[in-house]
């Protein structure tokens, strides 16, 4: 910012400038809405349309042969009481827990991995990014039918453990750990990438200032590097944590009966329940705690983290 | 074999095996984008709203937009059917009947043909979303197995023409479960504790509670279906999930027991001899996919053209040789391979067959059931 406030004043210094020749100019207020317009109509169609979209469901009434029948004459509200049923409160505290645990393994995995790409990779370093986005290339589902492969009793894991001596006998599908495996590798890039972007363009020598100030490395850690790269290290939480708590393809592919989360839950009522109006309200209500969480996060850690 | 050019998206999945479920839930849908786009393209020529019945015989394109299960059909059905009437056919694939009843729900999908279940056939024409079907068009009719002509669920052949038939029961694997799978109760065998599953279709797992308890399967009775809510529920502390995508698991021992689809089973015991399936002595439910004809498709003559060549003996034959379904083509008997024939499984004798009833049409009040299968999904 300091550099592009200072360049007109030299230059201003430099020469007096000459007045910009008098032509119609469209108002910055207008330039600034018709730049804005085309993401304004894609927000609008692909966002908030949608959106309606479902709160109307949200208030229909279900039926066998129709999904949903809406009328305005008649909105079904208990759709909402329905959704906040607390047989449902251990599956969405489950969520949550899956989404936080694997949200922190991110963080864990991905901070020196973003780190070490960002400041010692040397010339491998696009590479290496990229090496982090090819996942995204194939279909998170077709990803996760890799791991069952990978998982599952007679699969890679099991006779690699059993070439080691270790037993080829374990149960690894279908346990929480399974889920949050899924969670924690699909979203991992989600987290790295961020961080990428605020550890490479972090200042280093305040690292070599902090050192000679006489700050140890985890201090420096912990003082230094992490408060500079937050606004990487809040984006990737939110990017991670979000789509992780509504996921419900891991769960159905690497979970079994007992680790199902509140998107599967969702999902059913879209499908073998067909109850598209309580589904509806679900993922209002779903969304509507989300960003209240989000809201909580970001005035707590400080909005201009981001 | 020369495959024909449309018949694209099906294979580049299927390779050559039937090994796959016709029910595989998620795996297909990582393709059900590219099967939209290909729907789009092969819909493009709908004139939206169009409501000329089928019986107009106005000219039509030559071209037949077919949506299928997956792994459902030989490999030379189309292919023969193309050579013969020179109409070009579109293949696409779903996996599960929602997804198939969510599409047309919401719409004009340029289809054809496709296949439901009875049970979701039944909802379609309750919600007024296929065409009739003109039997005058279908002389092959006649070649119908009798027990399909006046079946609740489409009396008098009036929207839906019969693809294959079967039954619901157990698949497990011999070798590791321990016991004799006869009935229900095989889910209390301690060495499948942990290893199991039921199906994650509502009315097919509350028909297994009904069954298990002897009630009537089709009940709507609120006292029967809260016990076999609670059957469910208990039955959920013994077994690793609820699903419809159990082919793999099954085959590769992750489950040693599953509620399942008969022709399911018989596909992945060409992979695992050990597999095998039973019919449970209580009973279970017979299912049928029919071809039907949605609302405003394109090419309703050429659909009920296909669906007199599938009634063809041998066609229908060819058919079954491959999928190992039951086939409900009577005059296609002769043709079809003898183990299949005399498999008591495909095939069930007369009183068997007594305990293998339709899933009824149960209107507003398959809703109980919805409500009860969210608390069993939930529990």
């Amino acid at each position: 910012l300091s550099v592009t406030e200072a360049e007109p004043r030299t230059e201003s210094h430099s020469e007096p400038q000459p007045r910009p020749a008098k032509r119609r100019r469209m108002p910055d207020w207008l330039a600034g809405n018709l730049l804005l317009l085309p993401t304004s109509i894609w927000f609008f169609f692909l966002m908030i349309i949608p959106i309606a979209i479902i709160v109307a469901y949200s208030l229909g009434q279900r039926s066998i042969y129709d999904p949903v029948r809406f009328s305005w004459g008649h909105l079904v509200w208990s759709n909402y009481s329905k959704a906040l049923n607390p047989d449902f409160l251990p599956i969405f505290i489950r969520s949550i827990v899956y989404a936080g645990v694997a949200t922190f393994l991110c963080v864990l995995l991905g901070f020196p991995l973003a780190y070490w790409i960002a400041r010692f990779s040397g010339r491998y370093r696009t590479v290496l990014i990229v090496l982090v986005i090819i996942p995204f290339l194939t279909s998170y589902l077709i990803r996760m039918y890799a791991w069952q492969f990978i998982l599952q009793p007679n699969g890679l894991l099991n006779s690699a453990l059993g070439n080691l001596g270790l037993g080829s006998n374990h149960q690894f599908l279908n346990t929480h750990f399974a889920v949050i495996l899924g969670l924690t590798y699909g979203f991992l890039p989600f987290m790295v990438l961020p961080l990428y972007a605020s550890i490479e363009r972090m200042d280093t020598s305040l690292v070599e200032a902090s050192y000679d100030l006489g700050h140890g490395k985890a201090s420096t850690l912990f003082r230094v590097t992490i408060p500079t790269v937050s606004p990487g290290l809040v984006a990737g939480i939110l990017l991670v944590f979000i789509p992780a708590v509504g996921d419900f393809i891991t769960p159905a592919l690497l979970g079994g009966v007992k680790t199902q989360m509140f998107g599967t839950v969702v999902a059913d009522q879209f499908e073998s329940s067909q109850n598209w109006p309580l589904g509806s309200a679900m993922s209002i209500l779903l969304t509507g705690f989300i960003l209240i969480g989000v809201f909580v996060y970001l005035w707590r850690v400080g909005e201009e983290a981001l | 074999m020369s495959e024909p050019d449309r018949v694209s998206v099906a294979f580049i999945w299927d390779t050559d095996s039937p090994l796959f479920s016709r029910r595989t839930f998620m795996r297909t849908m990582a393709f059900a984008s590219a099967a939209g786009f290909v729907a789009a393209c092969g819909g493009s020529s709908t004139k939206s709203g169009s409501s000329g019945t089928p019986t107009t015989s106005k000219p039509e394109a030559k071209q037949l937009n077919f949506y299928n299960w997956t792994d459902y059909i030989a490999n030379d059905t189309i292919p023969n059917f193309q050579k013969q009437t020179g109409i070009h056919v579109t293949y696409d694939n779903y996996s599960s009947n929602d997804q198939l009843f969510n599409k047309l729900t919401v719409g004009n999908t340029g289809y054809d043909i496709v296949v439901p279940t009875d049970n979701v056939l039944v909802k379609m024409k309750h919600g007024n979303l296929l065409e009739q079907i003109d039997l005058s068009k279908i002389p092959n009719v006649v070649n119908l197995d009798p027990r399909f002509r006046n079946a609740a669920y489409d009396p008098g052949n009036q929207y839906s023409i019969p693809w294959q038939w079967g039954t619901t029961g157990l698949g497990f694997d011999k070798t590791k479960v321990g016991g004799e799978v006869t009935d229900w109760d095989a889910f209390n065998l301690p060495a499948v504790k942990g290893k199991s599953s039921y199906l994650d279709e509502a009315r097919d797992a509350f028909g297994m509670a009904l069954f298990a308890l002897k009630k009537d399967p089709n009940s709507t009775n609120d006292a029967d279906l809260d016990q076999a809510k609670d059957y469910l529920i208990e039955l959920k502390k013994k077994i690793q999930s609820i699903t419809s995508d159990y082919q793999d698991p099954l085959k590769n021992g992750t489950l040693l027991l599953s509620h399942a689809y008969s022709g399911d089973v018989f596909q992945i015991q060409a992979d695992n001899p050990h597999i095998e399936y039973v019919i449970p002595a209580s009973g279970g439910f017979s299912w049928v996919d029919s071809m039907a004809i949605p609302k405003g498709a394109p090419h309703p003559n050429n659909a009920m053209q296909f669906m007199n060549y599938i009634l063809e003996p041998k066609v229908g034959a060819a058919l079954t040789n491959y999928v190992s379904y039951g086939s409900p083509n009577k005059a296609a008997t002769p043709y079809i391979d003898k183990t299949i024939i005399d498999n008591p499984l495909i095939y069930p004798s007369a009183d068997v067959l007594a305990k293998l009833p339709f899933q009824k049409d149960i209107g507003e009040d398959e809703q109980k059931i919805n409500d009860r299968w969210t608390e069993v999904k939930t529990a």
